[in-house]
């Protein structure tokens, strides 16, 4: 599903956020991204949806190779990624609905498909009852649950989620995870980014630990294995 | 190079719009114009007051052009007399006048016929010649035809020189002194329009700046939810070209109503004045103002939309 081959990132200003590194993600896979701040895992997170481009290797996300893209391709490689920020996103003038619906309208899908598909994805993610609120009006937990309800409702192959529970206490957080786990389950792909310990200690899924911009450790059942 | 840009919006990553697609970002674009209310004003003026010069320039250099070569393809010099002359000598003048080269014709027009003439002219007007108390203070004259209008200086010089007549009057010399005014004009109006037309393309760009600025947030989830380019960039292109185009029209319903009452003013008072009629001209500047208009609206978004968007 995501493979990197000996992708080299440095930007502009010479600074080496990623060399050398060969990674492989299959479908289906659970992976969290960890690492000291600084060492590469926003670069890694970003690669992955063509915020940036790498400097040197070759990188494939389902099936297209991302630093051959042309700029016009790009909206279609994303439309089959579900990315997730740490800051949720949501516009603040639009209903929940809306907010969700949205990423579906912007890429022309029929009326009645978004109406189901945007029930099925807020009943996923147990918010139905909050179709006709504001994201002003909901807890951090609950933003970030249609956050990632909108990031799914184009059935993504791979969601990419940049530490998505860095604003949230650690029940809110394990509840999160718990969405995260049955969308794994249903088949999509997940790359975390994350310094979430307990997070990351509690699911058990693969950790890949990026340190000065090379892959440290890449372990099945992984843990956090750092002290912050 | 951007109109290039705006021709290529059915090049890759371009699917076909959908109705309903067309109607979000009509909806979008008009949402915008509303948000932006102040400043979609100010858009509109300038480009209303911009395109308003442009327009009323082009109806004075055309006008002129037409009366200047109205003028110039007359092949007709008339010869006005001194008074006082016996028939015999005017008869003598006529045949001298008719062996000069490239002389087509010559037609005698006394005193009366040419107060007739006048009368005929002025219309309504006769009026005012009742404060000539019966006289008539018109000379007695020849309409020279000629062969062509090169012939025409020559001849009217040649004429002016005989005795007994007072002048010779032709339109070229009125030529060469409307051509000369209308180049002026036109330099002039290229130069003060290209002026104005930077300004209304700054004022738009800035409105779509605005727009754009006031959308950032929405711009940036639509491009990581996979949105194409130019979905993203139709809603703040279309503002633009309203805003073009609002003001090409208000700029267009002024001229229109403005050339239509000074044409009917002219009507009246100053039948000779050989100007323009309304239709079909009025309506081909309408057509070239509303194209104008647009495109400097077109422009003002692609602009912005290069500078701060990046898609």
């Amino acid at each position: 599903m995501i493979h990197l081959d000996g992708i080299s990132k440095i930007y502009d200003n010479g600074c080496v956020a990623l060399s050398d590194v060969t990674v492989d993600i299959p479908k289906g896979d659970f992976v969290f991204v960890v690492g000291p701040s600084g060492a590469g895992k926003s670069t890694f997170i970003k690669l992955l949806f063509r915020e940036e481009l790498p400097t040197k290797g070759k990188l494939i996300v389902n099936g297209r190779n991302v630093g051959e893209l042309q700029s016009a391709e790009v909206p279609y490689l994303r439309r089959n990624l579900g990315i997730i920020f740490q800051d949720y996103r949501l516009l603040p003038n639009k209903t929940v609905y809306e907010n969700v619906a949205f990423a579906m309208q912007v890429i022309e899908a029929s009326r009645r498909e978004i109406k189901r598909r945007v029930i099925h994805v807020l009943d996923l993610v147990g918010l139905r009852h909050k179709a006709g609120s504001f994201p002003g009006e909901l807890s951090g937990g609950e933003q970030q649950r249609i956050a990632i309800a909108r990031a799914i409702v184009n059935n993504p192959v791979v969601v990419i989620a940049d530490e998505p529970t860095g604003n949230l206490d650690p029940e809110t957080s394990w509840e999160i995870m718990k969405i995260f786990s049955r969308i794994n389950k249903g088949g999509t792909t997940i790359v975390m980014a994350t310094h979430d310990k307990t997070v990351v200690d509690a699911m058990k899924k693969r950790v890949i630990a990026i340190e000065s911009g090379n892959v440290a450790r890449d372990e099945v059942k992984g843990v956090y294995g750092y002290e912050d | 190079m951007k109109v290039v840009m705006l021709l290529g919006m059915r090049s890759k990553g371009y699917t076909v719009m959908k109705i309903r697609t067309g109607e979000y970002f009509i909806k979008e674009a008009f949402r915008s114009l509303k948000r932006n209310g102040l400043m979609s004003f100010a858009s509109i003026s300038t480009v209303a007051l911009s395109l308003l010069i442009l327009g009323i320039f082009l109806i004075m250099v055309l006008n002129l052009n037409n009366m200047a070569s109205n003028l110039e393809s007359q092949v007709q010099i008339s010869v006005y007399l001194q008074d006082g002359l016996s028939d015999v000598e005017m008869r003598e003048i006529g045949t001298r006048i008719t062996k000069l080269p490239g002389v087509n014709q010559v037609l005698f027009v006394d005193k009366e016929e040419a107060l007739k003439r006048f009368k005929q002219r002025l219309g309504e007007q006769q009026s005012i010649l009742q404060a000539l108390d019966g006289t008539n203070p018109l000379p007695n004259a020849f309409e020279v035809k000629m062969d062509r209008p090169e012939g025409v200086k020559p001849v009217a010089q040649a004429i002016s020189q005989l005795k007994g007549v007072e002048n010779a009057k032709f339109g070229q010399e009125i030529v060469e002194q409307l051509f000369a005014l209308t180049k002026m004009m036109r330099i002039f109006g290229v130069v003060l329009i290209g002026f104005l037309a930077l300004a209304a393309l700054f004022i738009i760009s800035n409105t779509i700046r605005l727009t754009v600025f006031a959308r950032r947030k929405e711009i940036g989830i639509m491009k990581y939810v996979g949105a194409t380019d130019w979905f993203i960039r139709w809603p703040f292109l279309l503002e633009g070209i309203i805003l073009g185009f609002g003001g090409a029209l208000a700029a267009v319903i002024l001229l229109n109503q403005t050339y239509g009452a000074l044409i009917h003013q002219v009507y009246e008072s100053l039948a000779f004045l050989p100007l323009i009629p309304q239709y079909p001209f009025i309506t081909h500047i309408s057509i070239i103002l509303l194209i104008i208009g647009t495109v400097i609206g077109a422009l003002g978004s692609t602009i912005s939309l290069r500078k701060f968007m990046q898609v």
